[in-house]
């Protein structure tokens, strides 16, 4: 009985935004949300010639999708990984790690707009190969939000520890790295999760805003714009429909791993 | 010495006489109250009280007792319109919970303060005169009044947050009589403050009913806190949550501290013991 | 019995968290500008990579005009207005937005069900992206750069309104059920005012976020701002310098603009405890 009744609720938390974007589609197709935005279907193409344009051009797209995807992925990777070890080294010595997140988190607030530029300058000597050059610039400014992300969460994870759970430890005559590996590390992990909720969106968006300043011209953002300056707007809109369904099924991927590692850990 | 009544019975009808021969008047009146949970898929249909009859009278002070999960919370929340019944009757002057709620009887207390954080205490306590749509003068009297009440006169322009525990539950007092209310419903007030300042409350607790003349329905796991501060005690035992004893508690008023130590406290305390039926 | 020892003045200040910030920024500085040396002597032209900081504060106060009337420093303040003005406008749109739709979400449950995904997916889309398609739906480039600047913004204040709705004792509502209040009464004295730290929280992260959506939105056309100037620095329309001072100016303005909104706070509910720690990141 109990199943039953939680399923109502599931149910219905995923029905109704169904039915809506079913909704929406229909609207889309028949025109009636153009009459309502006073638009036309040279800029907002319906949804039937939006699908068959990625079905006609669906080599090129998956080769663009899979530049920003290895970009978004790479950055997410790296950048997560750094800030952990950031967070490790924060968290050892916590008088002068918390000044560093303060720092790090400052540069979260420069906009990507200005960073860009600046690594896709400092890299230009990387490599002879203009894509791989784009590839790792761009790679580096995605690190940057997945880094402050985890960093900020990771610390957090190894410094805000149950109140008494260190003294515990140390009734036992544990040492620094016991208490990491058997106290702090476990308890960072809900943490971690937090961090990728937010950096997992936000590499994608990066990996996608970054293109727009690489020197090479690949990757499904860069694509967005190069259509819209050439006015091919339903190209544009079939790369905003692909750009939509990588965030959504990355994020997917990362709740479907979130919920299989977190099991019985409680709520969130 | 301790009039002990068993389960089912209650001290009487309707009106009863007093020794100065003046008719109580019984404010609520409980009859075969059940609250069953329906079953969600684990373990069955659960009854949190079952067939609880139950007179409380005008001014009096009782106590419910027993430990987690006996129903005496439930009960409260039955009274308090909270919770609806699953069977059987609560009547508050005549009037059902809902309507007594919605005439604005009751004063409740609960375990946390529940104090507004962005609000003064003068004004968290004026809350419920707001919702009364009560004159501004009158507020600004009767704020006043209540916080001398509960001995917090300076801390007016304070916030929450700057208070102790015990102050804020002070607070939670104050606002919960704000309204003149008929009746107090504290829902195991003290429980989270320490020795000290609950012994302090609850002499303040009776010096204020003492003066107020409210009826108290008071909830609490501690025996000694509900022998030291009721007229009666009600005790209540889990599966199924019901009432398994009531004891009158026959120590003079106003009573002391030092009253804890009497002989006739302890049997009280241990009366109250043994009308539980454990597990 | 000995009374405690007094820290001497060095060693407090030693061991203050304003210190430990200080020599981080020394830090930084002293790696940039062992970067802008390695890059000076191996680049033709090493202020388009790294330039020194002295050169670049010296950029600030130089007369040279870089542009046929304003200096260098001009062109960023004179800009800096027009950007921010528009930035100011996105987020008061973007706030409203987004904490009426926590409100609406909250007060009734299909629209939370129904919005929430969606909620999610704008997020998802490089609204940049979109921009020359919002332009060319609403016909009108300053109310397109407004509508895409609140877009941007007005997620983090819609969902951290919505959590601080959903994180609102039980007991609360049971205090205002005991006192039979209506459910405007409900909202307005309890809810609304309950929601405000959470609320905050999200300024604090939309605030940076309006200035950068704002500086994304000046690149889409001419008509001048600071990402406009950003772009044209970089292809070498106007002195380099002119980049790099945008670089640190908004750098600049997204931690003021943060700091404003604790203030804010501080000045909004006096009575609260404010964190200024900031949680996350958020691009």
């Amino acid at each position: 009985m109990k199943k039953h009744i939680i399923k109502k609720e599931a149910v219905s938390t995923v029905v109704y935004p169904v039915v809506f974007g079913i909704i929406l589609v229909v609207l889309w197709q028949t025109q009636i949300l153009h009459h309502l935005l006073g638009t036309d279907t040279f800029t907002l193409p319906l949804p039937s010639r939006i699908s068959s344009i990625i079905g006609d051009n669906i080599g090129v797209i998956m080769t663009n999708v899979q530049a920003t995807v290895f970009v978004a992925l790479a950055g997410l990777l790296f950048g997560s990984l750094l800030g952990f070890i950031l967070a490790m080294v924060a968290a050892m010595s916590p008088h002068w790690g918390a000044g560093g997140l303060t720092i790090a988190t400052a540069f979260n607030a420069i906009p990507i707009i200005a960073i860009a530029p600046i690594f896709t300058n400092l890299t230009k000597d990387f490599s002879s190969d203009p894509n791989v050059r784009s590839m790792f610039a761009k790679i580096l400014v995605v690190m940057i939000t997945c880094t402050v992300s985890m960093g900020i969460n990771a610390y957090r994870g190894f410094t805000e520890l149950k109140p008494f759970s260190l003294d515990l430890m140390k009734s036992y005559a544990a040492g620094r790295w016991t208490v990491f590996f058997k106290l702090r590390l476990p308890n960072c992990v809900p943490y971690i999760f937090t961090a990728l909720r937010i950096s997992v969106p936000g590499c994608v968006i990066s990996a996608m805003v970054s293109e727009y300043f690489a020197e090479y011209i690949i990757g499904v953002g860069r694509q967005i714009r190069e259509s819209i300056v050439l006015a091919q707007y339903s190209t544009a809109w079939a790369y905003i429909v692909t750009a939509c369904l990588i965030g959504v099924v990355m994020y997917a991927v990362l709740l479907i791993v979130e919920n299989i590692l977190l099991k019985g850990r409680g709520i969130k | 010495m301790a009039d002990v009544y068993e389960a089912g019975q209650t001290a009487g009808g309707v009106a009863e006489t007093v020794s100065d021969s003046q008719p109580v008047k019984t404010q609520i009146v409980i009859q075969n109250l059940s609250v069953i949970y329906k079953d969600d898929g684990t373990r069955g249909d659960t009854v949190a009280l079952q067939d609880v009859n139950l007179d409380i009278k005008k001014g009096e002070f009782v106590s419910l007792v027993g430990p987690s999960g006996c129903g005496k919370t439930t009960l409260l929340r039955v009274i308090a319109d909270l919770i609806p019944a699953t069977a059987g009757d609560v009547f508050i002057s005549g009037l059902t919970p809902r309507e007594a709620r919605l005439e604005k009887r009751f004063g409740i207390v609960f375990q946390n303060p529940v104090l507004m954080d962005w609000r003064t205490i003068r004004r968290n306590v004026c809350l419920p005169l707001e919702l009364l749509k009560m004159p501004k003068p009158l507020r600004t009297k009767k704020v006043t009044e209540m916080l001398d009440l509960v001995g917090l006169q300076e801390f007016g322009h304070h916030y929450p947050r700057e208070l102790s525990g015990g102050m804020q539950q002070r607070v939670g007092i104050a606002r919960a009589l704000a309204i003149d209310p008929r009746i107090l419903l504290m829902d195991e007030p003290f429980s989270a403050l320490d020795e000290f300042t609950k012994e302090k409350l609850h002499e303040d607790l009776l010096h204020i009913w003492q003066q107020t003349n409210k009826t108290v329905v008071f909830v609490t796991h501690n025996i000694q806190e509900a022998v030291f501060l009721s007229d009666r005690v009600v005790v209540f035992s889990p599966h199924p949550g019901r009432v398994t004893s009531v004891v009158n508690i026959t120590i003079p008023r106003p009573r002391t501290l030092s009253m804890k130590n009497t002989v006739e406290f302890t049997e009280l305390v241990a009366n109250v013991r043994s009308g539980f039926v454990g597990v | 019995m000995a009374p405690a020892k007094e820290k001497s003045v060095w060693k407090r200040i030693a061991q203050s968290p304003r210190t430990v910030t200080l020599v981080w920024v020394l830090g930084l500085i002293i790696i940039w500008e062992a970067g802008a040396t390695i890059v000076g002597f191996t680049k033709r032209t090493p202020e388009n990579v790294l330039p020194h900081l002295y050169q670049i504060l010296a950029s600030v106060f130089s007369f040279k005009k870089v542009t046929a009337t304003q200096t260098a420093a001009q062109v960023v303040i004179i800009n800096a207005g027009i950007t921010l003005g528009r930035a100011a406008i996105g987020f008061i749109i973007g706030t409203a937005v987004g904490y009426l739709l926590a409100l609406f979400m909250r007060l009734f449950v299909a629209v939370e069900k129904i919005v929430f995904p969606y909620l999610m997916l704008i997020q998802m889309i490089p609204i940049l992206g979109m921009a020359p398609i919002v332009l060319a739906m609403s016909h009108d480039i300053d109310k397109s750069r407004i509508i895409i600047a609140a877009i941007l913004t007005f997620y983090p204040v819609a969902v951290n309104t919505l959590a601080g709705f959903k994180s609102i004792e039980e007991e609360k509502f049971e205090l205002f059920h005991s006192y039979a209040a209506t459910t405007p009464e409900v909202y307005i004295k309890m809810m609304i005012p309950s929601s405000i730290p959470y609320l905050f929280t999200g300024l604090k992260i939309s605030a940076p976020m309006a200035v950068t959506a704002s500086i994304l939105v000046d690149t889409l056309q001419g008509g001048g701002g600071l990402g406009c100037m950003l772009s044209q620095s970089l292809k070498h329309a106007m002195s380099i310098y002119v980049f790099w001072q945008i670089v640190f100016f908004s750098a600049f303005v997204g931690i003021l603009s943060y700091y404003l909104m604790v203030l804010l706070e501080k000045v909004v509910t006096p009575g609260r405890k404010i964190a200024v720690q900031k949680t996350g990141g958020n691009e």
